[in-house]
């Protein structure tokens, strides 16, 4: 247990490292370049409250730090929460 | 390969939907039937934490695409099918309600294809090959986790006008993508279970008892 922990820890230091290197070499989903190549476009309608893991007025690579802490905590909170219901 | 708003038809949208919460409830009342085992609870949590955080990491694929780990197979086999479900689901939903990643209108769609259609079909090829090999199952449960989920988002969204149909185009594009992205997948997903064997070969060992 400790040392997943401690997994998950680095994987939440790595989040800002890969947003800076994804930025650098530009690179897009599959997904994305699909869209891109046949001119499809998103219509977003619901931006999410810390949208593309950044929090407005923040430099965006803390943004991206925070939420990560945010969404993995919350992730958790979820699964253990759903869980103890429906525990044996 | 989550889905944004304005991708999908609304009949495609409301179709995922229907068989996300079909799936979804049945994986729930299955769980509540059986119980979720009290010791097992501790890592549900645990990895569906290790999934958000790995999702965040965009990997660049030479060629000049990018794409970040799933998570569909290690969860498929250090849980079972049901649990992975419930896991998987809980992520993308955070991700869509959350942080905007994946649209509300294909959140059906994104549930259906990572936590229902890579789910299972990594556990179905993880029961048919961990006789022979553990590791060789786990890599290749976790390549067709990632594959098939791609292989469902393109299927969807080539069904869909505002790509034009182009179903030609979007399930091959996916696949071709994702069939490399998938050897990163299937590496990680091996290694994992490689390193439980050794180091924790309980949290295997009840994984289908668990289910």
């Amino acid at each position: 247990m400790k040392r997943a922990l401690i997994v998950i820890a680095v994987l939440i230091i790595l989040t800002p490292l890969f947003a800076y290197a994804a930025e650098l070499v530009g690179y897009s989903e599959p997904l994305e370049n699909i869209a891109t190549n046949l001119g499809v476009e998103e219509t977003p309608f619901y931006k999410g409250l810390l949208h593309d893991y950044t929090i407005n007025g923040l430099d965006p690579y803390i943004g991206t730090l925070i939420s990560a802490i945010i969404g993995t905590a919350l992730v958790f909170i979820v699964v253990i929460g759903t869980s103890h219901l429906l525990r044996r | 390969m989550h889905i944004p708003d304005g991708f999908l038809d609304l009949p495609i949208s409301a179709l995922t939907y229907g068989l996300a919460a079909v799936s979804i409830g049945s994986a729930l009342y299955l769980l509540e039937k059986r119980g979720i085992n009290e010791s097992r609870i501790p890592l549900l949590g645990v990895l569906a934490a290790a999934i958000f955080a790995a999702q965040m990491l965009n990997w660049p694929i030479p060629g000049g695409t990018s794409a970040h780990f799933v998570g569909s197979g290690i969860a498929a086999i250090l849980l079972g099918p049901l649990q992975a479900m419930l896991v998987l689901a809980s992520v993308i939903a955070v991700q869509a309600l959350v942080f905007g990643d994946g649209g509300l209108t294909a959140l059906g769609a994104n549930i259906f294809n990572m936590a229902i259609v890579g789910v299972l079909i990594a556990y179905l090829v993880y029961t048919l090959l961990k006789g022979r090999s553990r590791v060789a199952g786990a890599f290749l449960a976790g390549w067709f986790g990632a594959v098939s989920a791609a292989v469902a988002c393109g299927l969807e969204i080539g069904s869909s006008s505002i790509f034009a149909y182009n179903i030609l185009i979007t399930v091959p594009v996916m696949f071709t993508w994702h069939a490399l992205l998938g050897v990163i997948e299937g590496f990680v997903t091996a290694s994992a279970v490689a390193f439980l064997t050794k180091n924790r070969p309980e949290l295997l060992s009840k994984e289908v008892k668990a289910s």
